[in-house]
This record gives C-alpha cells, structure tokens and sequence, in this order.
C-alpha cells in the first residue's frame, strides 16, 4: 500500500513542457482576471459588479459585528443587554427587498450574457473548427480539414465555433482569456464560440476532471493575423529531405500523444503501453525492428516491429495486439485522424532511438 | 441497558394467549409510542418511493430517448405472467390488510393463517418471477451466466445480452431495456424477500401472542411495507408489461 | 430560580461530589457498545466524525504540499488525484454530512425539547453502525487500490477506471442510509417528544434547523443511494444507463447525482446555522432577532434547494430554460440565507457580548459565511459560472462554506456544549489561541484561490502552469497555520479531558431547557419531566446571582 502511495513525482526533465512559450494571464486593472481576448465584456462585467457588492455586504456586515463587540462588550458577569428587541419589521423587510433587487439584477444580467454566448452568430457558424478531446490531448481539424495537435491558430477579429468532441470520457473546453467553458460529453454534439480580438498565445485547459494526467490536458490558442493565418503555420511537417526536424517534429508529437502511455526515455516511468525504447535497433545504416509475439483474433503470431506494422498499430491498435502482459489488458486508443506524414515522423523518432 | 430501575407503563394483555407489552421507557404513553412508530414507518416508506423514484426516472427518460427499445422489448415480456403476479400480489396485499385487522382484535390464529398465507403470496410471487426470469435466459435477452463478463468493444454489445432469435435485432440499444427491466424488477423482488422476512418476523410475535388489540404495531408496520411493495408493482407492471 | 423548569432547581442543590450522569451510570464496555442513550451514541458519533475530520485533514495538507511545486512535490498524478478524491469523499460522507446532526444534534436535541430520548433509540444505535460500516469500507475502499473519481463519481470517468469504485459506492450507499435514518428518528422526536409547553414557536432553533435538515436527509438521500447503486451495477454488469457506448447518458448521471449533492449542501449547513444560532444568543444574552423569520427561512432553504441542482451543470450544455429557471432559483436561495446572516448580525448588536471561544469561533463563522454565501451567488450568475466553472474559484467557495463556516461552526457549539457534556471546562486561553490560527491560517489558504481561480486555474490539477505558483504557496502556508491550529485545539480538548477543571452549571447562562437539566445529564436527561412555561430565549428569567455563586 506504501508504495502505490509514495512514486516518483513525474518530470519532464528535458523542458518541453506543453506551455513553454506561453506568458502568463496579462491581468486586469482591477486585479482579477486576466485580460479579455474576446468580446464577452459582460462576464466581467457583472463579476466587478458582484464582486463590488460582497465587498459592501462584507464591509457592513464585519463593521457592525466589530462595532457591536467592542462598545457592547460584556465586562461584568451580570452585564445586561442593552436593548431586547426581538424583530423590527421594516428593517426586516428592508434587508429582504435589497438584497432581492440586487439578485435580480444579477439574475437578467447574467441570463442575458450567457444568451450572447450559447447564440452562435452566422459568421462563426462559416468558420467551424473541430476540436477532439481524448485522454490526455487536444486534436483541432480546421475548416479547411488540415489538422494540428495540441496547439490551434484562430485568426484575430474573426468569429470562430468549435464542434466539441469527446472519445472516452468527460472533458471541457476552457480557454480563460476567452470567457469561454464548454464540458465535453462523449457521444453529444456540442459548441462554443468567441470572438478574438486580441493576438497573442493563450492557454487552453481541460477543466473537467477526465483521469490520470487531465492537468496536462494542455492546448496553445494562438491569435493571429490573416497573413500568417494564410500561410499555415499549423501544417508545417518538415520535408522529407530533412530528417533531423522530422525526427525533432515527431519526438514533439510523441510527447503530447504517446508519452502518457509509452516508455520513450530512461526517465519515463510510465508502463502503460510497451516501451519504445529498444523497438529498433540500429545494423549499420538500417533500423531493425524487434520480433513480436502479437495476438490478431485470438491467434498468436510471431511478426517483425516493422513501419507496417507500426502504422497498424496507431490507426487500428486493436487488430494486433502485443501478446505480452499486461499490456495485452491495456488497451491503446485509435489515431486514426492523425496524417501519413506525421506517422512518418513519429516512426523516424521511434527509429533515432536505437540512435543511442 | 442495566438501567432496569426505570420501567414504562404496561399495557395488559387481553387473554392468556397473549402477553402484556411494556411502552419504551422514553415514551410518557402507548399513544405516543403508537405515533412515533406510525410517523416513523411513513417516512421510511417515502424514502422507498424516492429510491425507487430514481428508477422511474431513468425508466422515463430512455423510454424518451429510446422508443423503440421499449416497444419491442415490452413484447418480448410475457405479460399474462405479469397479470398474475400482479394478482396474486393484490390477494396477498389483501390477506395482510385481514392479518392486521385480526391483530387489531386479538384473534390470534386468525392472524396467524393470514400471515401463512401472505407469505405465500410472496413466494408464489417470486417462483412466477423465476420462470419468468429464466425464459429471458432461454432467448439470450439476459444471460444470467455472462451478467457479469463485461463489454465487447468490437461488437459493442454487452456479454449478457445475446438475443438468440434475433428479435432485439432491428433496434438501436435493444439491451437497454432489458437492463432497466432487469434493474427495476430484481430491486422489487429484493424488497418482496424483505417484506416476506418482515412478515414471518411477526408471524414468530404472533405465536407468542405478542400482538393483540392493546399493542399491534409492528404488524401494522410490515403490513404497510408490504402494501409499499404491492403498490410499486403495479407500477411497474404497465410500464413494463404494458410498454405505453 | 425562575427557569422554564420551576421543578428542577438543580443549580442549588448541585452536590459537590459528581451525581449519577450518563457517563458514569455504568462503565462496562458493552454499556457503550449497545447503548440506546442518545448522549452516548451522540459521543461515539463525535469522536468517530472527529477522526474522519482528521484524516481528511491531513489528506487536504498532503494535497497542499504537493501543489507547493508546479510540477508536484509528492505524488504521481494518478496518486495526486486519489487523494484529493479521498479527501473530498472522506470530509463530505464521513464528516460534515452526519458530524452536526450526528454527536451534537443527537446529544443536544432531545435535551432541548425536554425529551428523555429520541423517539427510536434502537434505529439511532443502527444509524451510527451504519456510519461505522461505511467508514469501514471507505477504508477498505482505499486498501482495495483507491479510488481517482473526484467526491462527484462523474460517470463515464468513474465507470471506466479500473479501482475500488464499487466498495465506495456502497460505503456511500450505506452511509446514505444511516444519514435517512437519522433524519428520520430526528422527524419523529421533534413532533412526537417535545415536553408539555414546548410548543412549535417555543423551540430553540437548533431544533429547527435540524428538523430542517432531517427533512432533507428524508427526502434527497434516496436519489443518491439509488444513483451510486447505478453506477454500482454498470460497473458490474453494464446496465448501459450512464455509460454512453451503451446508448447511455452521462448527463443523466449528473442530474441524478446533483439532485442529491446540492440539498445535501444545505443538509451540512443547516445545522451550523442552528448552532449560531443557538450561541448568538446566549453570548449576547439577548433574545433572538426576527425568531420566527429564521425558522422558516430554514424550511424555505430546505425547500428551495431542491429546485437548484441544475447550477452545478451550466457548462453541460442544458437548454435555456432550464438555466433560466435554475440560475433564477439559485439566486432565491440566497435571500432566506440573507435574512438569517442580518438576524445573527442584528442579535449581537446591543448585547451583552461575551468574548469567550465559543462566540470567537461564532463571529468567525458570521465573517467567513458572508464571503462562502455572496462568493456562491457570484457563481449563481449564468455567465461568469461558464467562466469560473471547476477552478479553484469554486473550490474557494466551497470551503468557506463547508471548512470556514461549517467546520467552525461545529468547532463553536463544541465549545459551547463541552461544559454540558461532560462537566469540565477546556483551557479558555488556548482555545482562543486556536480560534485566532484558524481563522488567520484558513483566510490565509483560501482567500489566493479566489484570486487564482478567478485568474483560470482549474480544479483537480496535479500539475499547473507556473504562473499560479506563487498563490499556491500561499494557500500551502495557509494550510499549516490552519493545520497548527486544529492540533492545538485537538491538543487541549483531550487534555481538559484529564486536567478536569470542574465547569459550572450552566456554563453560559443560557435559558434553553439543555441548560437547566443537570451537568451532565443524567441517563434520562431530565430529574422530572419539565413543563415549559416561558418564550424562547427569554434572558429576563435569569437570576445571575445563583449562576454567580454556581460557579464559585
Ligand atoms: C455547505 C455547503 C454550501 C453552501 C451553504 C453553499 C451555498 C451556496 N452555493 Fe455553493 N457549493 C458547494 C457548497 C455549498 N454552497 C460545493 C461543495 C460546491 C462545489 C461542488 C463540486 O463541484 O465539487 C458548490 C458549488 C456551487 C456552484 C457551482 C459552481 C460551479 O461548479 O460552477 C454554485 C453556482 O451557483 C453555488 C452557489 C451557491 C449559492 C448561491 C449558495 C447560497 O446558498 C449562499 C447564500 C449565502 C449568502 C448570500 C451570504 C449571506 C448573505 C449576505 C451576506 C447578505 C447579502 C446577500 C446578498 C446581497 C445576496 N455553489
Ligand atoms: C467539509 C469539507 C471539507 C473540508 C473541511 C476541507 C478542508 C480543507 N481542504 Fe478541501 N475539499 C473538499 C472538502 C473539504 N475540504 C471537497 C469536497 C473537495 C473537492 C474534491 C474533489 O475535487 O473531488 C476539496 C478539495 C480541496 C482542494 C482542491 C484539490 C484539487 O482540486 O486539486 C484543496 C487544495 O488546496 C483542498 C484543501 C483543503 C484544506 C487545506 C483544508 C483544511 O481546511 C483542512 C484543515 C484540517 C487540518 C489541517 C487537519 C489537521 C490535522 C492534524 C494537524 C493532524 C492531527 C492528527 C492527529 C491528532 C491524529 N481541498
Ligand atoms: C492510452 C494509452 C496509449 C497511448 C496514448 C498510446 N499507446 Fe501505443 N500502445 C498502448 C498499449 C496498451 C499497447 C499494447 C497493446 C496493443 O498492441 O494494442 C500499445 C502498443 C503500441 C505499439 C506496438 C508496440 C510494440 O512494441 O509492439 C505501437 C507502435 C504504438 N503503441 C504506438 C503508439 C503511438 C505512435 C502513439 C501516439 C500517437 C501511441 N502508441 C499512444 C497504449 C497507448
Ligand atoms: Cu480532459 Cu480533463
Ligand atoms: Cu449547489
């Protein structure tokens, strides 16, 4: 029982953490919230307001509290009450009235506002993003059906929704900057929208509770220009005749997808899935995959870790499955969205770790 | 307790068949304990009709989101098995309501009988539930061996769910109605054992003539449970049965 | 002596050497063990809850070590997240849900209404092995290999994880069904055992907060059993209800789950507000400011609440009348909850204030409640909750609400019924000592999650973005200024127990019949049945001279 209590503290001693490069909230004048990127002003709006009026209730309420202890304060054993009211009524109905007005303004502003944010204008409706949440990561497919993992471009002044959709279990849509927050539940069709105004690289979190590693459910909104949007920054894989950034580009993509499960570096600890390290090893100039014992339909078989393989085993995991246990219990999820060419890179990783 | 110093007030017992009851210490009258025992039982029923309140829910809402499950399920339910279970448990909610009475009036192998024959309701009930039960396991609508063997990925079905005949075949969802039928009626039937428990409980009292016109409450009380049961059950019998 | 009980006058004959109570009647081990004697059970209740508190205790500073460093301290993430589960679960099912209404509601109700018991007995012995049972399996729940759902189960997450979610689920059943019984037995006593004069408007409002809450506990504790049942059974044999590859809605599980948690909100506050109640007055000797207007705003709170779940969900996607009408709701619920917050502040003004612990721990309670309540109304409104939702600006309010108030709150009336209870006094220096880290160390840990929450900071993260560093080693001072205080009055507590500084009579001067039978109680509370003659809350009754010499 000890030991499932005391692990290691889980480090990513290399620093490509997912928010490197993120600033922090810019915050407010009044000190609260970061400042908005988009256009819900009323969010903050009636936050100041509420948040003004607990400072006033507080204030009242601490004041004659204090008040009351110090000049009423009981010296003698037998001191006496200096009054023995038991109700005023207009006093008592007047403290029931305010506080009714103050929450029923409350009540119309915020029903109002959140009108404004369930309502998707037109011109968000032409600019539909996807966004597929599974356990741990964040994958975005644009209007123009490219794709991009853990990071997403939305152009500035531009109104912009999101099909929100789950895989596994609970999730939610959170980007603070945007006032926005939408849970994610598997199977149901679901939205936002927000209006960006402001460039700039902001946070995006998971903020439903989904498991194991939800706090590193991470995602960069990047707000940008047209021109950059233009030129798609988003869909950059290296080429093919530079095979240092495509091995730099799918050790990147293998942190935010696969190293939840997979062993890739002496300092991982995970055990979910096998351990990448020692899937190839390196004969001169060619990688040599490691034999397999695999079981497909029940029956096992004997195969070569080779690229056909791997690429099986990310958009199909459950057709063969390594024999050994206990990862024949686990179970990987499918990548079937993810493109040839990022599968490609993610091998060419895989491969440069035979390197050393 | 060793607190025997403190005794309550007796109520006398009506004949020498019977024995004479002592009030609680903590209550001043039988009155009071009679009330207190009566408001006591109400509210545990109410809890009951939340517990099952939930289920009714659930029961509801699919039945929303899933008609046809519901329809093509409901048919599959014998519904002339549910007749009779639903009559043999209003004769038996009957012979309790006649067990109490008799109880209220110290005739106690009267009570007796009707208890006898209450309990019987109860397992005549359940031996009608059982063949119902197993017809369900015949056609694969619930595997009663694979209950608890989990969910198929591929097949996206679950392990008790088999439909030998193919009748579930056409519609989305078909083990859902299976499992809310399975659900409602295996929580009823654990509350008929319950109450028939509760039952002989009092039918044990009864022989030592602890019940009579001066103190009969717990009769009453299982009586009242076991009309709680009654009634759940023709609830659930339309619903189910009789798929609206 | 001209009390509500002209028969007893116990303050004058109170015997030097201790007379007969319901600790000392009997010692053997099985005269605890199979008591019907509210107190004792009402002790044992105490002392168990106590523990419960305790150990999610020192799960909540585990929690708040490990946040000391962005990247954790302490703990894997999944061992991270089993432990803030197990605090939330042990502090909401084993501590706040049954520790009022459990030992103080068990030991002090019966006394104020003049009975000689609660109606069942037998069904409250029943109610605290029940609650043993449960926390036995809690226990085991954790030996099993834990359990990482959040206090809330949200399904599919809860259904899918490969842990001890079935032995928890039916400890919680279990411990709902000993929280159904207590509420039930408390019904029963307050209609059917109140002494002859003790009419409805006559009962001290302890009372009738905890008739409140016994309504609540009646009425909403079923959906939750039924709901863990569920989830119970999808896990053993995938009855598809809330599992969505099954055609299942996991919405479903959270209306279901909410219908209970949000009553069972005010199933934990309601007795604490019975307890300030209680104690402004005493302290202040002075009688109760708008009575009747606080009894009822507790059946209204009672009432209303079952109409609010859907603000737990704004972020679910619900349609637009059901926000309209649960936000509208929400924002109700705060105006009987205002009423009573202006009547305990109006009760103290003009009083005779006694700066004891009990009234320090009373006023802490009125300052912390006022920020916990408007911080909820905060997120009552539809548009900034889509905004704060799950960040630890929620996490903020919930414990100035259930930590800052509650647990105060029952920290307060402990102090204030010690003397009752067992006849002695606690060190009163220390404890206000106590009062004062806690109320320093509480703000101390909660008040920068306020700010950092507002700032976008997500609930249940093992791991957080650097920028939220400073504010949680903040909150992690906080916590064991917090953490020093609670052992410093669990410290002198128990040792009061052995230094037994004899306390007076009626340590207080209160007029409530709790304090005119003798100290402590005997077995049958009472040396003859009182009659009840006097108004509530009627300080003018009180002859200080005999209280005086009572305490020599
Ligand atoms: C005992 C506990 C308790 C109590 C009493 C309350 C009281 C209230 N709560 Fe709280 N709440 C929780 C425990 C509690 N809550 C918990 C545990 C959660 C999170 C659960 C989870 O997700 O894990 C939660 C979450 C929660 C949410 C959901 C947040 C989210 O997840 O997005 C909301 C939203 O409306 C809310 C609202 C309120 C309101 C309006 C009150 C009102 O009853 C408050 C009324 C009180 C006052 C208003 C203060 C006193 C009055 C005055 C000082 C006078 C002036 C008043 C006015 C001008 C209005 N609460
Ligand atoms: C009654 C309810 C209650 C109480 C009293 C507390 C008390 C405290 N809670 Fe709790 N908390 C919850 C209910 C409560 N909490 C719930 C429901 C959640 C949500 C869980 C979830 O998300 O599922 C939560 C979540 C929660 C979180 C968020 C975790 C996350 O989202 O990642 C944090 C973080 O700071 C926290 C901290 C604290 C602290 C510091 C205290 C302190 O006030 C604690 C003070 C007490 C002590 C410090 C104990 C002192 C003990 C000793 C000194 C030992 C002495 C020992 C002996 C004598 C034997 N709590
Ligand atoms: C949810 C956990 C999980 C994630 C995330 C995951 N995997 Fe896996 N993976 C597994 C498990 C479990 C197995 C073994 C069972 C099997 O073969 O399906 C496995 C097997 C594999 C295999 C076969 C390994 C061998 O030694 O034969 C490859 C290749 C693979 N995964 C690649 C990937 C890639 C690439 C990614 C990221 C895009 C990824 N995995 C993400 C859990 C995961
Ligand atoms: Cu995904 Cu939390
Ligand atoms: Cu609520």
């Amino acid at each position: 029982m000890i030991n499932y209590l005391i692990q290691e503290p889980k480090q990513d001693p290399q620093g490509d953490l997912p928010w490197d490069g993120v600033p922090a909230h810019e915050i407010d004048f009044w000190g609260q919230l970061p400042v908005q990127a988009g256009t819900f002003d009323h969010v903050d709006g009636l936050f100041y307001f509420t948040y003004a009026v607990c400072i006033i209730f507080f204030v009242i309420i601490t004041g004659v509290l204090l008040y009351s202890v110090f000049a009423h304060r009981r010296k003698t054993w037998d001191q006496k009450p200096l009054s023995n009211v038991t109700h005023n009524t207009p006093l008592e109905v007047v403290w029931t009235i305010v506080p009714l007005i103050i929450v029923m303004i409350m009540f119309a502003w915020g029903f109002k506002g959140s009108l404004d944010m369930t309502t998707v204008p037109h011109e968000a409706q032409r600019n539909t993003y996807k966004a597929t949440a599974k356990q741990w990561n964040w994958t975005f497919i644009y209007p123009d059906a490219t794709q991009s993992i853990a990071e997403v471009y939305v152009e500035v002044d531009k109104p912009v929704q999101f099909i929100l959709e789950s895989t596994d279990v609970l999730h939610a849509f959170y980007i603070p900057v945007m006032r926005v927050k939408r849970d994610i539940v598997p199977g149901r069709y679901q939205s936002v929208w927000f209006h960006p105004i402001k460039q700039g690289v902001y946070p995006l979190f998971c903020a439903e509770y989904c498991g194991d590693d939800h706090s590193r459910m991470y995602a960069k909104v990047h707000v940008v220009d047209a021109a950059t949007m233009a030129d798609r920054p988003w869909n950059k894989v290296p080429a093919e005749d530079k095979p240092v950034e495509r091995i730099a580009y799918g050790a990147r993509l293998a942190r935010q997808l696969c190293a939840s499960c997979h062993k890739m570096r002496d300092t991982d600890t995970v055990v979910t899935g096998p351990s990448w390290l020692g899937m190839f090893t390196k004969q001169g100039d060619t990688y040599v995959g490691r034999q397999r014992e695999v079981l497909e339909g029940g029956v096992t078989k004997t195969i070569t870790t080779d690229d056909a393989y791997i690429i099986e085993s990310i958009k199909d995991p459950t057709k063969k499955i390594v024999a050994e246990a206990p990862y024949n219990k686990n179970s990987m999820s499918k990548f079937d969205t993810l493109t040839d060419d990022r599968v490609a890179c993610l091998i060419a990783y895989m491969k440069s770790l035979a390197d050393n | 307790m060793s607190h025997d110093d403190h005794h309550g007030v007796m109520i006398p017992a009506p004949g020498p068949e019977f024995v004479a009851h002592e009030v609680a210490h903590h209550f001043s009258t039988p009155v009071q304990e009679f009330q207190a025992g009566k408001l006591g039982f109400w509210l545990f029923l109410a809890t009951e009709i939340l517990l099952f309140g939930g289920l009714f829910a659930a029961y509801f809402y699919f039945h929303e989101v899933f008609p046809e499950t519901f329809r093509v399920g409901g048919q599959q339910l014998d519904w002339r098995l549910g007749a009779l279970n639903t009559s043999v448990l209003l004769l038996s909610s009957w012979t309790m309501a006649m067990g109490v009475r008799s109880a209220q009036t110290s005739q106690k192998s009267k009570t007796m009988i009707y208890l006898v024959l209450t309990v019987l309701g109860a397992l005549g009930f359940m031996v009608i539930k059982f063949i119902e039960y197993s017809a369900k396991n015949e056609h694969g609508l619930i595997v009663f061996s694979e209950l608890f063997s989990g969910y198929d990925e591929v097949t996206g079905q679950v392990a008790w769910f088999k439909d030998y005949h193919g009748v579930m075949k056409d519609v989305a969802h078909g083990h859902m109605f299976f499992a809310i039928y399975l659900t409602m009626t295996a929580i009823h039937g654990l509350h008929v054992i319950i109450g028939a428990i509760a039952i002989i409980y009092v039918l044990y009292g009864t022989s030592k003539g602890r019940y009579h016109a001066g103190y009969y409450l717990p009769v009453d009380l299982a009586g009242l449970y076991w009309h709680l049961v009654d009634l759940i059950w023709i609830f659930l019998f339309p619903l189910l049965y009789l798929v609206p | 002596m001209t009390t509500n009980t002209p028969a007893v006058d116990v303050q004058t004959t109170q015997p030097k050497a201790p007379r007969e109570n319901y600790l000392n009647c009997t010692t053997s081990f099985k005269s605890w063990a199979l008591t019907l004697d509210h107190k004792r059970i009402g002790l044992m209740y105490l002392i168990g809850t106590s523990l419960a508190f305790l150990a999610g205790g020192v799960f909540a500073l585990l929690v708040r070590l490990h946040l000391w460093e962005p990247e954790g301290m302490l703990f894997s993430n999944p061992t991270y997240n089993q432990i803030f589960t197990l605090h939330g679960a042990f502090m909401v099912f084993l501590f706040v849900i049954p520790a009022i209404p459990g030992s103080l509601g068990n030991i002090v109700m019966p006394l104020m209404v003049g009975a000689k018991d609660v109606a069942l007995p037998k069904l409250n012995l029943l109610s605290f092995y029940l609650w043993v049972i449960g926390a036995v399996m809690a226990v085991a729940a954790i030996v099993m290999g834990g359990f990482d759902t959040g206090w809330t189960f949200y399904a599919p997450y809860s259904l899918y994880t490969d842990q001890a979610v079935v032995t928890i689920g039916l400890a919680i059943f279990v411990l709902g069904f000993s929280s159904i019984f207590t509420g039930l037995n408390f019904i029963v006593t307050v209609h059917k055992l109140r002494a002859p004069g003790m009419t409805w408007f006559r009962m001290p409002l302890f009372v009738w907060a905890i008739y409140a809450t016994a309504i609540l506990q009646v009425l909403a504790t079923p959906v939750l059993g039924i709901t863990v049942l569920l989830v119970a059974f999808e896990r053993l044999y995938n009855v598809g209800i809330f599992d969505p590859r099954l055609g299942g809605d996991p919405v479903l599980f959270e209306h279901f789950f909410w219908f209970y948690s949000h009553p069972a909100v005010y199933i934990m506050v309601l007795p604490a507000f019975g307890i300030i109640s209680e104690l402004v007055t005493v302290h202040s000797r002075k009688p109760l400011f708008g009575y009747k207007l606080i009894a009822f705003s507790s059946i209204a709170i009672a009432i209303i609440s079952f109409l609010v779940w859907g603000h737990h969900m704004f972020t679910s996607g619900q349609s637009t009348y059901a926000m309209f009408a649960f936000s509208f709701l929400t924002f109700f619920v705060a105006i009987p909850t205002a009423i009573k917050e202006f009547s305990w502040v109006a009760t103290v003004w003009k009083g005779s204030v006694a700066l004891n612990s009990p009234m320090l721990y009373t006023l802490a309670f009125l300052i912390i409640f006022a920020i916990g309540g408007l911080t909820g109304v905060i997120l009552g409104a539809l548009n900034v909750d889509l905004h704060l939702h799950d960040t630890y600006f929620v996490v903020a309010h919930f414990h100035y609400v259930m930590m800052g108030s509650i647990a105060l709150a029952f920290f307060a009336g402990l102090h204030h019924w010690w003397p009752k209870m067992f006849g002695i006094m606690y060190n009163e220096f220390q404890a206000k000592i106590a009062c004062a880290l806690i109320f320093i160390g509480f703000n101390a840990t909660f008040l920068p999650q306020f700010v950092m929450g507002s700032r976008g900071m997500p609930r249940r993260y093992a791991t957080y973005v650097p920028e939220y560093a400073d504010y949680h080693k903040a909150s992690t001072i906080g916590a064991m200024i917090l953490g020093t205080g609670v052992a410093l009055m669990v410290f002198y507590l128990v040792a009061s127990l052995f230094i037994r500084k004899k306390a007076k009579q009626n340590q207080w001067g209160g007029v409530t019949l709790d304090w005119m039978c003798p100290t402590p109680p005997p077995h049958l509370n009472f040396d003859e049945e009182p009659q009840v003659v006097h108004e509530v809350y009627d300080y003018t009754t009180l002859d200080y001279e005999t209280l005086q010499r009572d305490c020599d």
